[in-house]
This record gives C-alpha cells, structure tokens and sequence, in this order.
C-alpha cells in the first residue's frame, strides 16, 4: 500500500473542516485520482493486517456449550447458582424471583489439535482449524440489551449515532481498491437489531459508511448499464454527473454531494468489479463444496463466507458478515445446533481458504457476538421448570481470532469452574476494538475525529490493546 | 409470583382495583400530610432493612419503599401497603411469611416489636415518606413539565424576523454570535415547499410566476396554494405511515396479505380535509369507541392494525401497540419497561402492563367498507381472485391483562386495569367503570399533557428541517436533554393546541418563517461554531425519501400518475425479489397508469419489500418510525443511473425536452433553449454558463455517436418507432436528461 501524502493532506482538509478553498476542492473531487480511497491518518504503526472480516454473531453464540467445558457446572446441573456468585451478575430476563439453577452442557466437548482447544462436538469444522484460531473466553460488556450491546461492540457506544468499527477503519487507512466500496456488509438469517446502525458512519464523512448488499436475491441490483449504454456512454453520463456535481459543492458545499460523487464513480467501478466479485462460476466445485454453499444465487451464511475471502481478495479493507439469531433463551437444544450446522462449516472454510492462498496474514478473522449466555438456565414454566435456554450473560464470553497479526492455537482468558465470572483478566469490546485497530497499524488513542468541538474516538476513553493475543 | 397473585383477592374484596386504590393513597397522603410520631421510627427501620433492596438504586421486584408515591403502587406483586390497614397491606404479610417470600429475604426476622412498628405505622396512615422521588431527575425533566406559552423575544433588529418563530431563533442566535443564514432564492423556495408539502416538482410555469411574483404576500400564497393541494395529503400522509409502520402484508415468517388500504386513504383526506390533530389522533386511536361511530371513524383504528401480526403470538402485537403509542404521541421509548422497570424513564413494568391493557382490550377486525359492519371470518377473495372491499379496524375485545414477568407472557404476574403512567397527567374516569381506549385517546390530546404536543410539532419540524428541535423524535425521556431551541418547541406546541390542534396553521408558522426560507448553503464558519446546526442559523439540504425519489423522476419524465387513493400497486420489479419466502408471494406488474402511481401506493410485502425502499431507507413496518435514516451508497447510484425505471423517466424526459409542452413561454427549440427546458423542468432554475457549456458539449458528442449506432439510439430513447431522423437527437437529449435526473441535485431538496 502506497501512501501520498498529499491525499493524506487533502482528507485532512476535508474532514477537519469543511473547506471550501478552490485548491482543496480541486483535489478532494478529482475523480481521476480517486484511486483507493485514501486514508485520513495513515498507519501510526507498521500493520499486521490489510483487512478484516469480523463474522459477526447477532444475538450472542452460548460459549457455554461451544466453548466452555466445565465439568463442575455439569456435576451441579440442576442446583441453584450461589448467591455469592449470583449478586456479580446481570441478567436479561432472569428476575428475581425466577429459579436460577445451573444447566449443564448437554453437549460434549473435545480437545483439539496441537493446542488442546476446547470445542464444542457442535463445531466439528472449528475443531479442524483449531491450531489456527486463537481463543479469547473472557469478553465483556456493559450492556445486556441486545441493541445496546449491538451498537457498543459495533460502533464503541451505547447510543445511536457515532461510526462504526468498519467506518473508522476505512477513515483511518482508506481502500485498497478504488473499485469496491472500502467497507462491504453482508447479512443472512435475523438482521442485527440495531440495524443499520451497526455499519453507518455517525458523524464521519458518508464516504466509510458500509454497504450493505442485498441479503434476498441478488446481493446487488442494477450492475448493467441500460440498453445502448456501451461503457464509453456510461463514463460519459457519469463524468458529466460527476462535473455538475462538483459546481454545485462548490455553491452548497454540501459533504453529502462530495459523497455522492464518490459513489457514483465507485458505482461506475462496480459494475465490472462486483459483476466479477459476485460471479461464483471461477470457484471450483472443491471450494464450494468447501464453504457447503450449495445453490450460489441463493443467499446465505455459506456463500457470505465466501464472497468475504473474494471481497479482501480484491481489496475491500473491512467486512462484516451478520448472522443471527443466537438469542436461545428458549429451544436452546434444537436451535443451537441448527445454527451451528448453517455457521461452523464456512467459518472454518473461510479460514482454511485464506491460509492456503497465502491472504490469512493479511486478514484478520474475527468470530463472535454482541455478548454471551448464562450457565443458569431459563426455564418453561408451563413445563415443570424444564430448561429450555440461557440468558445473556455480559461478564466473561468467548470470540475467536485468526491470521492477520494474532497468536495461532492460543487461548486467553479464563472464567470460573461454573463459566460465569472471569478469573483473572477478562478484556471489554472497548479492548477488542482497540486490539483490531492496532493490528491494522492504527493507534486507538489517535484515530479521532473531531465533531462538535471534541475529538471522538471509537474506544471513547477506554480500550487496551489484548497483547496476550499479539503474534 | 404465585404468592404475589395470592394477595390480591384482599384488594378485591374491598372492592378497588389498583388504580382506584392509588388516587385513594394519594388523597390520604393529602390529608395526612402532618407525620405520626410513629412515623419516624417505622422509617428508620424500613431504611435498615428494606432500601438497600428496595429503594433508589434497587427496586427488586419492582418496588421502591423509599417512595409514598411507590409504596402505594407498588411492584410487580401489587401495592405494597393499604394505608390504614395494615392487615391487608403486603408489606406486613411478607415480613410474617414464613414461606419462601417471606421479607427480608435473608438473615434473621424482624422482631416482634419491628413488625409492631410497622403496622402501627400503617394502621396510622403510613405517613413520613417523601410523596414524590426528590432523589430523581425525572421531577424537573423538561419535556414532563406542563407547556407553557412563551413570550417570543424582542429582536432588535427586526429585518430578520418574519414571525415568532424567527425571534426565538434569533434570540439563540444572537447569544451565540451568529448571524442567521440570507434567504435562498425564489427559485430554490419554490422547490423546496413544493417538494416539502406535496412530495412533487414545482410546474415549470408557476417557478415562472413565483420568481416574478411582486406582491407582498407572494410566498403566503404559494404556501396557501401548496397546501390546498391534494397531494399535500399523500406526502403527509406518508410520513405518518413510518409512524404507524404501516405494510400491505402481517410481516413475521408467514407475511399474509393484508387489506388496509383504506386507512391509508384516510389518513390522506383527513390531512387534506384539515381534519384537528386531536380528532385524527382520538379516532385513530378509539374511533370505534365514539359515540355512533361513523364507518371513517371505525376506518381510523386502523392505525394500530398495522401492527405486525401473527395469530400464536397476538401479544407481541399488543406490545407493539404500547410502543407505537409511545413513540408517536409521549416520544418514550417503553419496550424496556415490558421485561423490567425502565431503567431511565419514570414507567415501571407495572405500568407498562396498564398501557398494554387499554390494547388488550381490543383486537384487530375485519371491516366492511360497504353495510355489513364488522366481520366474523377474515374475508377471502372471489371467484375472480377479487377480495370484498374490507379494511382492518379496531373492535373491543375486553380481557383481562396480568404483568409479563420478565415480558415472558408464560408467567403471569398480577392482574392490572388499564391506566397510564403515574409521572403523567392523571387519567381521571367518572365512576368506577373500566378505562378504555377512548379514555387513553382523549388523555393524551389533554391540553395539560406535556408530551403530545411537544412530540408531534417536533416532528412536524424535523420534516422541514432535517432534525428535529429534539433530535431524537421517539425520545424525550430521561436520556434526553432540554434542546437549544426548547422555547420555541413550546411555543409552537402551545400555539398548536391554541388554535385547536391546526395542523396546516402549523406548517404555516413555520414555514412563513426567514427561518424556513434561509439558504441550505454550507457555512464553514458554523463547522465549529454550530457543527450540527442546532441554532438553526441555516436550512439543511434533504436527500429526498424513497419513494419520492421514484415520484420526482417519474414527475419529470410526465410518466407519473396523479391518481389518489386505492388498493396497492404494484410496478416493476426485478426478478429474484420474492424468492426465500416461508409462504410464497405475488407480484402480478400492475398495468397502465397504476405501473406509475406515487411511491406510498406501491404494495408492501414487509419481508420483501420492493428494492427500491430499503435501499433509499424506507422503513421495514416492523415497528414505529419516526425519523427515517439518510445513507449515501454506491448501489444507490447503481440504482439510479440503470434501474428501468429510472431509465424509463429518463427517456420520457428527453421526449418531454424536445416535443412536449410544458407551459413555459419563451422557450424555444434551439439547443439552449431545450437545455433551458431541462432544467427548469428538473431543477426549478436555468443552467449557468459553466454547465450550459458542459451539457451541450456532451450532447454535441452523444449525437454525433449516435449518427451512426442507429440500434443503440433507439434502445436509449426507448422509442421503436422513433423518427429515424430525430432519433439520434432524441437519444442524445436523454442521455442528458438521465444525467441531470442523476444529479444530487435533482433529487435533493436544498
């Protein structure tokens, strides 16, 4: 990756304020030179990794049976949960008054590869990369409200309204390609709650917002030209846009149109480069069968996993792949299995898949939810206080981690014999944000961006860097 | 829970439910405001043993005994202490229990001589408890207290103050040492209020009038005009339908059809008819419920028919009710209130449970538009695939409600009656009769009601100006602080309500404003000053919605349809929309001029939406919106420049440019003077040297190319028949009728 330093300075100009000088304009709205979307602040520190793909787990996997092997727990099931432990917790839906017994894993765990990780019989395919993924079990958070914790993993706060985690990347180090947007979101099953908001831009510029491709049909509409539009008339209406754009940012100076203009060229772009992204016919049989995408013009988690590995391919600096839900406070035992049947396999193909085309160095793979589950079941009252499911649970959960920067076969964090406190250190989203960004070669404490007369962070004033995960 | 239930036949033997037996408590408290001596020690003990659980930082259960107001109403397992009777209060049952409920829960028992000064204390009135939380915020929190009507300030210098609503931001703008923002140009207001208040361009001939316009009164009548148009009604109309989350089909895995066009339509005329706010909102809320209710008033309850639906689940919808109603007339956002007692807002998850039974009395309906009245059995279609003409209106269902524990409708709590939350305005109920729905509509238009108001002419604002006073339009809570601009929020809400809930008197006001009128430009010098224009000291420039989008481009392509009202349309879509549905959907392409109706009137199917709405930000009708996003994406402009709609209005531009009539005079058919056609027709304004020089340069090129590619001239003009001699004229002038459609621009409201 190349860095001019007169893009840094003109993003400079741009986002500092909204300047509205002739040169500045000039080279903010060339779209010839519009090449990557340039960074705003350049890496502080050589980078570990050019992209990341955080397959993003909406609703909170139960670390407890995929992660987790208690024994203790197992033996106690059934038994209520000490009250000394009971008052560090926080609950969802668990209320006083409800039984709060121990639920045992019904499911087995076994120890895999050189490493011994811990997993689940439900993740056959994550066994099989054991030695390549890195294991943080003590995640937490502040918020056990789904949206709330949504929006605090994704975007560093609890409220609506500041950027995403994928936004600050592709303000802090830009594009490596010019062709695809820099930030490209993927969704299957339940859509993340707080929607939207998990990849817009806040208050930074439009241009690092994500987009997100179509999660029914094609993922994206309207890549031809129309009729009797050959590429050469197609250049022509989008420079005669793009001109008459720029005399009216010059009049209204509107950051909106600066982003429209961007759009439009990567628009242009697109319609070979994603025409090209989204065509699975150059992928073999093995790969496919690989991912377990089985029809590739139907969407699903499988073919996201894929279009991710083709997407850092070509250069996209962030993807995030929703998945949901994993919200089992009920049916806990039939729906946990089943998501793991439509994840498992593709997450592991995905990881395989970079590794053996040499971009796993460069691409950090993320796994994980907005939070966890409780040891303690949730219970159908109707039933006889059978066990149907787990509550959130915010203090102590599990992500994993590979390539680009972070250790191999590695875990950190431990939590207690009945898997709901943290011993020792637990690290919070604030860390894990951190710790993505420093592996790109950004600094935390000084990607800002000032907005109301203050520099905002996406780490607000929190955030350690997890160096027990550093390669 | 089940000891909790236990409890309450003590309160029904005498006969009071807990709303009754709360205005009670609190005219004791009234009376008894001198405290025992008894009270004290009876205090002190309460704080040893029972605050740390139930007081300000901890209500377990619901209940806070630090509170006379709280002890009283109690907590999830129903009041806490009968005054006076200290036999049938909880408090003194659960300290003597023996059971696992019994109070405190650990450690060693009250003594005989506690339990004693308890009950004397209760016997005696259970006085010396401050009435009200002095401890909490919620007391002062600006948008709770009453509205008042501001006097608008003096503004020295005069010039800039059109009306009221000018003084008040002046005022801000001036102790900020900011100057407000020059008009924008006539040509600029024309299209701004055109697109603001009917959804459509201006016509090219009354841009014309209106830039010339001398008279003093010039804008009051153009705004006069505007409003009295009838798709004032459709773009208003349209608002409220993100509000009411309004879909053609039930939503949830199975996403049935659904028939409720006609409330739809009812919104539209009665925004049109000048119907009072307060009426719209009673009779959409318990139309039914009116005196000889009429067939418009029972179509009004549609508004909460478009809840998403699914019969196993009918209390979600419920739910759904309680949260729209939050949302849109108390600006509270209630769901958290439906598992625990809200942790910022004053609703605990009692009184949650008494929203939910003012909506559980009621239930979804179908309803004859012709004399049958309600239905039993939801209508099926024809023989000829034709349904009966129904919609789905609300009918009075009545049953009895318990608290959810933990929202999980499988537990049961305690039995509640309708009411609506106590840090509110009472409900006040003549006799001892059951609060309905009608009672909950005719409360919340209350001109004591703090909310109402205050919400709905925020929103109204925003629409105008991008954000709201308030920006977070469904959130006045707690979280939300007093906004710059709080008086003048008040004194639009207090006028509002003067003149009898007016709603275009309101728009009036505002839009008569030099605050209105100022110029969207930019300032650089406010990026520190006012970065998110709070002050107001300029307009903001809209990307419009999505379906006006679609509206605009087909407005100037003159493929659009005026026609009001009516079943869903369904236009063209692309394939592979409908694909991955639990139940299989239709999209049989509307025909004629129902393949161009406005965007409000294009079918909803909720999970698959038509492509256009998502992707431009439309919301999903799963619940209330009030305030839509506006992102910036590439596939948005992939959309624009090759999606066969927008390509279609395209064309029937160019056509438009070099044949058609537009009423404006001193056009001719030279190639500037067509250009200058374009543009008015499109952008309201003549082109500047600088782009005439542009376009016309491309024009010169795409007609020379198209000389000799006659195949590709008539695929871009879409014209078969096409004139072989004007074709490659024509497929020039709309390949630059595409681009100016696709300029920021055209489809931004500055």
């Amino acid at each position: 990756m190349t860095i001019d330093l007169s893009l840094f300075r003109r993003r400079f100009l741009e986002t500092s304020t909204l300047s509205l000088a002739p040169i500045a304009l000039q080279t903010l709205l060339d779209g010839n030179t519009m090449a990557a979307d340039s960074p705003a602040v350049m890496p502080h520190a050589a980078p570990k990794a050019k992209s990341v793909i955080f397959l993003f787990m909406i609703g909170g996997p139960s670390q407890i049976d995929l992660f987790e092997d208690k024994p203790e727990l197992n033996r106690r099931d059934g038994e209520p949960l000490p009250e000394s432990i009971l008052k560090e917790l926080q609950f969802a839906q668990i209320q006083k008054d409800d039984p709060k017994n121990l639920m045992g894993c019904p499911w087995r765990f076994g120890r895999h590869g050189n490493s011994g990780a811990v997993i689940s019989e439900l993740l056959p395919h994550t066994a099989s990369i054991a030695d390549r993924i890195s294991f943080v079990k003590t995640m937490r958070t502040d918020d056990s409200n789904h949206m709330f914790a949504e929006l605090l993993i994704n975007t560093g706060w609890r409220q609506f309204g500041r950027p995403s985690l994928g936004s600050w990347v592709s303000y802090g180090l830009g594009s490596e390609t010019a062709d695809l947007p820099s930030f490209l979101v993927l969704r299957s099953g339940m859509r993340p709650r707080s929607k939207g908001a998990n990849y817009g831009n806040g208050f930074l510029p439009g241009q690092f917002q994500g987009t997100a491709l179509r999660d029914s049909g094609p993922p994206i509409l309207n890549l031809e030209s129309p009729p009797g539009f050959d590429r050469e008339r197609q250049r022509e209406s989008i420079d005669l846009i793009k001109e008459l754009n720029k005399i009216r940012y010059q009049q209204t100076g509107d950051s909106e149109t600066a982003t429209r203009i961007r759009a439009y060229e990567t628009a242009f772009r697109m319609q070979t480069s994603a025409r090209e992204l989204l065509d699975l016919d150059g992928e073999t049989k093995s790969t496919l069968n690989e991912y377990g995408v089985g029809d590739t013009s139907q969407s699903s988690f499988a073919r996201n996993c894929l279009l991710a590995r083709r997407m850092v391919e070509r250069g996209v600096r962030f993807v995030q792949v929703f998945h949901g839900d994993w919200d089992h406070h009920s049916g806990i035992r039939t729906g946990l299995p089943g998501q793991c049947r439509t994840v498992d396999q593709a997450s592991a193909a995905l990881v395989r898949d970079l590794a053996r085309r040499g971009l796993l160095d460069d691409t950090l793979v993320v796994w994980g939810g907005e939070l966890g589950r409780t040891p303690i079941a949730q219970v159908n009252t109707k039933m006889k206080n059978v066990p149907v499911g787990r509550d959130h649970q915010i203090e102590a959960w599990t992500m994993w981690f590979a390539g680009g920067g972070v250790k191999a076969g590695h875990t950190i964090g431990e939590t207690n014999d009945l898997g709901c406190l943290p011993v020792g250190d637990s690290w919070h989203v604030h860390d894990l944000q951190a710790t993505i960004l420093h592996l790109l070669g950004l600094d935390h404490k000084k990607l800002t961006y000032r907005y109301q007369g203050r520099d905002f962070r996406l780490t607000d004033v929190h955030g350690r860097v997890i160096e027990e995960l550093l390669a | 829970m089940i000891h909790s239930v236990m409890i309450i036949p003590v309160n029904c033997e005498v006969g009071l439910d807990p709303f009754r037996l709360l205005l009670i408590g609190l005219c004791v408290s009234s009376c008894a405001a001198a405290a025992n001596a008894g009270d004290a020690p009876a205090i002190a003990l309460l704080k040893a043993k029972c605050f740390g659980c139930h007081g300000a930082a901890k209500q377990e259960g619901g209940l806070r005994l630090d509170v006379r107001g709280h002890v009283l109403a109690g907590g999830d397992s129903g009041p806490a202490v009968v005054p006076g009777n200290a036999d049938s209060s909880q408090l003194l049952r659960r300290v003597l229990s023996s059971d696992d409920d019994r109070m405190p829960p650990e450690g060693t028992r009250l003594t005989q001589e506690e339990v004693w000064l308890l009950r004397r204390w209760i016997d005696s009135g259970a006085g010396g408890l401050p009435e009200h939380d002095l401890n909490t915020k919620w007391r002062t929190h600006w948008s709770f207290q009453k509205i008042s009507m501001p006097v608008p300030p003096v503004i020295e210098d005069s010039q800039r103050v059109r009306n009221s609503v000018d003084a008040f931001v002046i005022h801000e703008l001036q102790k900020a040492g900011i100057t407000p923002s020059p008009p924008a140009d006539r040509a600029t207001l024309i299209r701004r209020l055109s697109l603001d208040v009917t959804g459509l361009l201006p016509e090219p001939k009354r841009v014309q009038q209106f830039v010339s316009d001398k008279r003093p009164d010039a804008w009051e009548q153009l705004i006069d005009e505007y409003l009295a148009s009838p798709h004032y009604g459709e773009r208003w109309a349209r608002h409220w339908m993100d509000v009411a989350r309004y879909a053609d089909s039930t939503g949830y895995e199975a996403d049935q059809p659904r028939t409720i066009w006609a409330w739809r339509d009812w919104v539209i005329n009665s925004f049109n008819q000048g119907m009072p706010f307060d009426q719209f909102v009673i009779e959409q809320i318990a139309g039914d419920l009116l005196p000889e209710a009429s067939k418009e008033q029972i179509i009004a309850t549609g508004f909460h028919c478009n809840s998403i639906f699914d019969g196993g689940v009918r209390w979600q919808a419920v739910v759904d009710r309680v949260n729209t109603t939050a949302a849109a007339f108390l600006g509270l956002t209630t769901e958290c209130a439906r598992c625990h007692t809200h942790k910022t807002d004053p609703v605990s998850h009692r009184e949650f449970y008494e929203l939910f039974a003012f909506f559980n009395d009621a239930s979804a309906t179908s309803f004859s538009l012709g004399e049958t009245g309600y239905l039993d059995q939801v209508p099926k279609p024809d023989e000829s695939g034709r349904m009966p003409p129904v919609t789905l209106a609300m009918k009075a269902t009545p049953q009895p409600t318990h608290v959810f524990g933990r929202g999980d409708p499988a537990q049961l709590g305690i039995h509640v009656s309708p009411n609506v939350p106590g840090f509110l305005p009472q409900l006040r109920i003549a006799g001892d009769r059951r609060a309905s729905r009608l009672d909950l509509a005719r409360w919340l238009m209350k001109d004591d009601h703090p909310l109402t108001a205050r919400v709905t002419v925020n929103r109204v604002w925003q629409r105008y100006f991008g954000a709201g006073l308030v920006e977070t339009s469904d959130d006045f809570g707690m979280q939300t602080p007093r906004p710059k601009h709080a008086a003048l929020l008040d004194w639009l809400a207090a006028r509002f309500m003067q003149e009898g809930w007016d709603v275009k008197k309101l728009h009036k006001h505002i839009l008569l404003s030099a605050t209105y009128r100022q110029s969207s430009n930019d300032r650089r010098e406010l990026a520190s000053a006012d970065p998110g224009n709070r002050l107001l000291a300029r307009q903001v420039r809209i990307r419009l919605p999505a379906e006006i989008i679609r509206d605009v481009f087909l407005d100037a392509g003159g493929l659009l349809s005026r026609k009001i009202g009516g079943p869903g349309v369904y236009p063209w879509q692309p394939e592979g929309i409908l694909v991955n549905r639990a139940t299989p959907a239709t999209w049989k392409k509307s025909e004629g001029e129902d393949a161009y109706r406005r965007g409000l009137y294009t079918w909803t199917w909720r999970l698959t939406p038509h492509p256009h709405m998502p992707l431009f930000d439309a919301p999903d009708g799963i619940t209330a919106c009030t305030k839509r996003s506006r992102s910036n994406v590439p596939v948005q402009a992939l959309t624009l420049l090759n999606d066969p709609v927008f390509v279609e209005a395209a064309q029937g531009l160019g056509r438009r440019v070099l044949r058609g009539p537009t009423g404006l005079s001193a056009v001719g058919s030279s190639d500037p003077e067509r250009l200058k056609r374009l543009f008015q027709i499109t952008l309201a304004r003549d082109p500047q040297p600088r782009e005439e020089q542009l376009l016309l340069d491309v024009l010169e090129r795409q007609r020379k190319s198209f000389h000799g590619q006659p195949a590709a001239a008539r695929e871009v003009c879409g014209d078969a028949e096409a004139d072989r001699g004007q074709l490659s004229q024509l497929a020039a002038w709309t390949v630059l009728a595409r681009s100016v459609l696709n300029l920021d621009e055209f489809y931004t409201r500055e």
